[in-house]
């Protein structure tokens, strides 16, 4: 194993590209690409790979939800995945659709999940082999979860609200100028409606981006506690909000705080601020 | 007021009632194809252009660089050079636009209304990147009205 996962928390829950290269046949896998992207699959992915889109498969097209338990069942069957399937996922912007499409399966019950560290970009770099095919597997009979585990890795608004309220840790990983209010969505993306900037009262700032190296993989165990654990002042014990603009970026340090740094109680506020920022009365900080 | 694909100019109506056909999984599997032919739209070595747009903007995730020269006969060329981060959405319509909008005079570029973007890229795209899909059609408009006031400038 490499080296820098042995000291992780979940040393499980990650893989390199190298072991990724030695198991695209294994069966007892499924490679997943999930980007950010909308068309970057089809233009080549690691072979074997099924695309789950995040806004496509793992949301209701109807209300702002997710699938259900059926719908989720039926999205692993025909991408070949049975309920002890180790899925392996990977994909662009650092991994931050890969991290919110395993933290929705997670969501299902799913545990037998891992990241490929550098993710899509660190495959490419490598000069690694990529097809346009798209596979096909055999359907599978996955059992129909028998409910959505929100309670354990998601919170709603009126639970951050009470969190908040409560002084307990809020992480907000949108970048600082989102943060304090000055921009309401990231540098080089679209304002996607939200009404109001700033931040929710209380939450502390640390951009998901300090988790990560350049080259798109995560720091070690020892960069990732001095970050989270002592300047953050995170309890690894206690009960732990993060948030950021729709939830694909606090899905990144959800992974962080959960499998690599093992901490108990971390929970990703989806909402986050397209519906915080929007919501009538909701408090709202700006500044640093 | 326009109204049919009938006032595009002739490639670019070609290039919009091929897409209105697809389905929406041939049509991605082309806007793939285009996307592949985005960096043939780069300017070449030794070319002059009247007017050069190179930047950043916020709803972009890399730099993009538009090239106008305007040619013999009030004919707009376009090149376009897309940063490595550009999403494949944004280099097919790269494609797409340069090879439908080149040979058409300023005006007419300047004139064309954006509702053509959706028949191409279909609806389910739209939805999911809604500003994407029409950024690039956006700078090649404002480069022609610079153009344009430039010229009519000079012309005092």
């Amino acid at each position: 194993m490499n080296d820098k996962f042995t000291s992780y928390a979940h040393p499980e829950a990650i893989v390199d590209t190298e072991w990724l290269s030695q198991n695209l046949d294994n069966p007892a896998i499924r490679i997943i690409e999930s980007n950010e992207d909308v068309l970057l699959y089809e233009t080549g992915h690691v072979p074997g790979a099924v695309h789950i889109d995040w806004r496509r498969d793992l949301q209701d097209d109807d209300i702002r939800d997710y699938i259900n338990p059926e719908e989720f069942a039926a999205l692993c069957s025909r991408n070949g995945i049975a309920s002890d399937t180790v899925c392996v996922f990977y994909g662009d912007k650092s991994n931050w659709w890969s991290c919110y499409a395993l933290w929705a399966f997670r969501m299902f019950g799913h545990t037998n999940i891992r990241i490929v560290d550098g993710g899509r970009a660190k495959w490419f770099a490598e000069n690694r082999p990529t097809t346009r095919e798209t596979p096909s597997f055999p359907a599978t009979d996955y059992p129909v979860p028998e409910k959505r585990l929100d309670d354990e890795v998601r919170a709603f608004a009126k639970e951050t609200l009470a969190h908040a309220e409560a002084g307990k840790p809020l992480v907000d990983v949108r970048s600082p100028g989102e943060f304090r209010g000055d921009v309401t969505h990231m540098p080089d993306y679209p304002q996607e409606g939200v009404l109001r900037g700033g931040h929710i009262p209380g939450a502390q700032s640390t951009p998901w981006s300090t988790a990560a190296n350049e080259d798109a993989t995560f720091k070690s165990r020892e960069q990732l506690e001095e970050i989270y654990t002592k300047n953050l002042n995170l309890d690894p014990e206690g009960e732990t909000i993060v948030y950021c603009r729709i939830g694909e970026r606090s899905s990144h340090t959800w992974f962080v705080l959960t499998y690599l740094l093992g901490y108990a109680n971390v929970r990703n506020y989806d909402g986050s601020w397209t519906e915080w920022g929007n919501t009538v009365r909701a408090p709202i900080e700006k500044g640093d | 007021m326009k109204n049919g694909s009938s006032d595009y100019p002739e490639r670019l109506r070609e290039i919009i009632e091929f897409f209105d056909s697809l389905e929406e999984v041939e049509k991605r599997e082309n806007l793939i194809a285009y996307a592949d032919n985005a960096p043939k739209q780069e300017p070449r070595e030794g070319e002059a252009f009247d007017l050069e747009d190179v930047r950043k903007d916020e709803e972009c995730t890399d730099t993009v660089g538009v090239y106008l020269r305007v040619e013999e006969g009030n004919r707009s060329c376009f090149r376009i050079a897309l940063g490595p981060q550009v999403q494949t959405l944004t280099r097919a319509m790269t494609a797409i636009l340069c090879t439908g909008l080149n040979g058409s005079p300023p005006e007419s570029i300047l004139d064309i209304r954006q509702d053509f973007v959706p028949k191409i890229v279909g609806g389910e795209l739209v939805r999911i990147r809604s500003q994407t899909v029409y950024y690039v059609l956006g700078r090649m408009k404002g480069a022609c009205k610079a153009y344009m006031h430039r010229r009519d400038r000079d012309s005092i």
